[in-house]
C-alpha cells in the first residue's frame, strides 16, 4: 500500500477533461443559437460569453494541477486545484441560474458538470487527507 | 382645474399595462361590452350566447411556446350537451424540445417592447432617433459607419448617367426655371438625357440692362461643358443660330451667328437681351458629351417693362442618329403616338427603317361635315392605349365608277402613306430591325361570304387596326411592348344604282389595343449552394 495516488480521482479527472471540452463547445453553440433566435442585446451577451471563456481559461490550470498533484502525491497542487474548482463551480452556477436564457439543455449540461465537480472535490479532499497523513 | 389636467396627462403618459394572464387574454374580443360571435373567450358573452355558437374561433391561448412549461387556456364547445356550453380549461403545456427556455433572467425577452410615449421632455430625442426616413434597430452602433462612408461621387463611373447634372467648368449647366413662383432661378441644373423646356419671368430694368448677367448671351455659353463628369475634357458651347425678335413680336433669323451680341441701351431700349435659349447637346451612346450648341432668341426690352419672360429648352441627341421623339423608354407610354416606319426597297437583307415624325400610324379623323371625300387630308395619330373610332359618310351616285371609288376610299381609310412596320418598343431605333413588327393586312370582302354572287364591285368600307400588346419586363415596372398589328379592311359590294339615285354608306375606321400579356410569374432566386473544393494536394503527403 505504498501508492497514495487515488485511482478514482485520476479516472474522474480524465473523464472530466473530456466532458469539459464537449460542454464548452455545446454551450458556445447554444449561446450562438440563442443570439440568433431570441432577442439577445449586446450588453447581456457579453457577460455570458465572458463567464464561459473565463471558465475555460480556469479549467486548464485546474485540470493540470489536479493531474500533477495526484500523480506526484503532493498536496499543494491538489489544494490549489481544489481552490480553482471552487471558482469553476461558482461560474457554473452562474451559467445555470443567471444566464440570460437558460434552456433545458443548459440545465442538463450544467447539472452534469456540477455533479462532476462535486464528486471531484470530494475525491480531492480524501486524496489530500491521504497525502498529508 | 389643474389636478384633473394632471391626472389626464398622467393617463396619457403611461401606456396600458400588458396583459400576461392567459386566462384573461382574448384575441377575438373586438366589440366592447358586446358579445363577439364564435369568440369563446369573450367575457361579455353569457351562457345563452355560448349555446348559439357553432365553433370556437380561438381554441387555445398560450404564452410564448418556446418556454418549457407554460399555462394555456383551452376553450371548446361541448355540442353534445343540450344546450351547448363552453368549456374552459387551464392546462400546463409542456414543450418537449430540449432547447426550450427553462428560465430567463431578461424580462423583456418574452414580451414585445412597450413603446416610449412621447412627452415634452423626450420629444426632441425621439425625433432625432426616429424622425428620419429610416432608422435601424440599433441606431448608435451604426453612426460610425455613416461617418466613414465614402462620398457617393467618389466611385462614379466616368460617364454621364440619366438625370445626372451636366457639369461645366465652374458648376453645372444651368437651365433657369421657375421654382415655387414664376421667377427665374438660376440654380436648376440640366439633367443628362432629360429633355426639358421651361419658362420663367425675370425682373429687368432698362438702365441696368447691360449689368444683368442673365440677359447676356455670354452668361449661357461662357463656361464649357465637361465631356465626362470630373474630367478635364471640355466641350465648348457653340452658337448655332441667333433669332432677333422685334418689339412687335416679329422674328428674324440672322445670317451670321458667330458674332456675340451683348445687351446695350439704344434709344431707350435694351437690345440684344436674351429672351430664349435652346440647347442642343450631342452625346455618344457611352454617356460622353461631344458637342453642345445653343440657339438664341434675342429681343428688345422697352423702358416700361419691369419683367420679361424667358424660355429655355434643352434636348439631347445621340450622335449619328436622327432625333426622333420617343414614345416611351423602353415600353410605350399611354397617350404617346405609336411609331411606325417603312422598309426601304431594294435591299436583299433586312435594312434600317425610315422613320420620322411624319410616318406615324394614323387613322381617319372625323370632321364636322362627315363627308369622306372632303376630308381626305385630316388624319389623327394613333396614340398608344387609346381605342379610337372615327368615320365619315360617303355619298354614292350612279355616275361613280367602281375602281376609282374603291381607290379613293382606300386612300381615305389608310391615308397617303400607310406604314408597313410598327415599333415594338417606344424607343426602338430605326437600325434595330428586329425591334419592328410588320403590319399584317387582311382583306375581308363580302364576296368570300357568299360566293354565289357574281364578281361585282367591292369597295372598302371599314378599316380596323388591332394592336396586340403585352407587358414585358419586371413585375414592378412592366413595359408595354407591341407584339402584333393587324389591319383589317372589310369591303362590301356596291350594287349598281338606278340613275339619279344616290346612296349614303358609312365608312368607319377604328383602332383597338388588346392586352395579351400572360399572367406574371414571380421567380425566386435559387437557393445558394455551398461550393467547396479542396485543393488537389490537400492530403499531401498521404495521397
Amino acid at each position: 500500500s505504498s501508492q497514495l495516488s487515488s485511482l478514482p480521482l485520476q479516472i474522474l479527472l480524465y473523464v472530466n477533461g473530456i466532458y469539459y471540452i464537449f460542454y464548452f463547445l455545446a454551450t458556445l453553440a447554444m449561446i450562438i443559437y440563442k443570439s440568433q433566435v431570441f432577442s439577445y442585446p449586446d450588453e447581456l451577451l457579453a457577460p455570458d460569453l465572458a463567464v464561459l471563456f473565463l471558465m475555460a481559461i480556469l479549467e486548464v490550470p485546474r485540470s493540470y494541477l489536479g493531474f500533477k498533484g495526484n500523480l506526484t502525491e503532493a498536496e499543494a497542487p491538489l489544494g490549489l486545484s481544489l481552490g480553482l474548482t471552487v471558482g469553476s463551480v461558482g461560474l457554473c452556477v452562474y451559467l445555470l441560474l443567471w444566464q440570460t436564457y437558460v434552456l433545458w439543455a443548459d440545465v442538463l449540461l450544467n447539472a452534469a458538470l456540477l455533479s462532476a465537480y462535486g464528486l471531484e472535490s470530494g475525491l480531492k479532499v480524501t486524496a489530500i487527507a491521504a497525502f498529508v497523513s | 382645474p389643474a389636478d384633473i389636467r394632471d391626472a389626464a396627462q398622467a393617463r396619457v403618459r403611461s401606456p396600458p399595462a400588458p396583459i400576461t394572464d392567459v386566462a384573461r387574454l382574448c384575441v377575438c374580443d373586438l366589440l366592447v361590452a358586446q358579445c363577439d360571435v364564435n369568440c369563446c373567450c369573450d367575457p361579455d358573452c353569457s351562457a345563452e350566447d355560448f349555446s348559439l355558437f357553432t365553433s370556437c374561433s380561438v381554441p387555445v391561448v398560450t404564452g410564448d411556446s418556446q418556454l418549457c412549461s407554460q399555462k394555456a387556456a383551452v376553450y371548446s364547445l361541448d355540442v353534445e350537451a343540450n344546450p351547448p356550453e363552453r368549456i374552459f380549461k387551464l392546462i400546463d403545456q409542456v414543450n418537449p424540445s430540449i432547447f426550450c427556455i427553462q428560465a430567463t433572467n431578461y424580462k423583456q425577452a418574452l414580451y414585445l417592447k412597450s413603446p416610449e410615449i412621447p412627452t415634452p421632455e423626450n420629444f426632441d430625442q425621439l425625433l432625432d432617433k426616429f424622425g428620419g426616413a429610416a432608422f435601424s434597430a440599433e441606431p448608435d452602433s451604426w453612426n460610425w459607419d455613416t461617418d466613414a462612408q465614402i462620398p457617393p461621387d467618389a466611385n462614379e463611373t466616368s460617364r454621364y448617367e440619366y438625370g445626372a447634372p451636366v457639369q461645366t467648368e465652374d458648376a453645372f449647366l444651368r437651365l433657369p426655371s421657375p421654382v415655387v413662383s414664376s421667377w427665374c432661378s438660376d440654380a436648376n441644373p440640366a439633367g443628362f438625357l432629360v429633355n426639358q423646356a421651361t419658362k420663367c419671368i425675370r425682373s429687368v430694368s432698362v438702365e441696368k440692362c447691360d449689368s444683368i448677367q442673365a440677359l447676356s448671351m455670354l452668361f449661357y455659353i461662357n463656361s464649357s461643358i465637361l465631356a465626362v463628369p470630373k474630367s478635364s475634357q471640355m466641350v465648348n458651347i457653340t452658337v448655332q443660330s441667333i433669332v432677333v425678335q422685334s418689339l412687335n413680336g416679329m422674328r428674324t433669323l440672322l445670317s451670321t451667328s458667330d458674332v456675340l451680341r451683348l445687351p446695350m441701351v439704344l434709344d431707350g431700349l435694351c437690345i440684344n437681351a436674351v429672351l430664349g435659349v435652346n440647347y442642343h447637346i450631342t452625346h455618344t451612346d457611352t454617356g460622353e458629351i461631344i458637342e453642345a450648341a445653343a440657339a438664341f432668341v434675342l429681343g428688345a426690352i422697352s423702358k416700361e417693362a419691369l419683367s420679361i419672360e424667358q424660355s429655355f429648352e434643352i434636348s439631347f441627341t445621340q450622335e449619328n442618329t436622327q432625333p426622333v421623339p420617343l414614345s416611351g423608354n423602353p415600353g410605350y407610354v399611354v397617350g404617346l403616338p405609336v411609331r411606325a416606319g417603312f422598309q426601304p426597297q431594294g435591299y436583299p437583307f433586312p435594312a434600317a427603317f425610315l422613320s420620322n415624325k411624319h410616318s406615324q400610324l394614323t387613322i381617319l379623323h372625323s370632321t364636322s361635315t362627315q363627308d369622306c371625300l372632303a376630308a381626305q387630308g385630316a388624319r389623327a395619330p394613333v396614340l398608344f392605349g387609346y381605342n379610337m373610332i372615327s368615320g365619315c359618310k360617303l355619298r354614292i351616285t350612279a355616275a361613280m365608277k367602281c375602281q376609282p371609288l374603291a381607290q379613293t376610299l382606300l386612300d381615305v381609310l389608310k391615308g397617303q402613306s400607310f406604314p408597313e412596320y410598327v415599333a415594338s418598343f417606344g424607343n426602338s431605333q430605326a437600325q434595330d430591325v428586329l425591334d419592328w413588327v410588320p403590319i399584317t393586312q387582311l382583306l375581308i370582302s363580302e364576296q368570300m361570304i357568299s360566293p354565289t354572287l357574281q364578281s361585282s364591285c367591292q369597295i372598302p368600307v371599314s378599316l380596323g387596326i388591332e394592336v396586340k400588346w403585352t407587358k414585358y419586363g419586371s413585375l414592378v415596372n412592366p413595359q408595354a411592348r407591341i407584339v402584333n398589328v393587324t389591319a383589317t379592311i372589310s369591303s362590301t359590294t356596291l350594287k349598281q344604282l338606278p340613275s339619279a339615285r344616290e346612296r349614303i354608306i358609312p365608312v368607319t375606321s377604328s383602332v383597338v389595343f388588346t392586352d395579351i400579356s400572360s399572367p406574371a410569374e414571380p421567380s425566386y432566386k435559387a437557393w445558394p449552394t455551398i461550393d467547396i473544393k479542396l485543393p488537389f494536394d490537400f492530403f499531401y503527403p498521404f495521397v
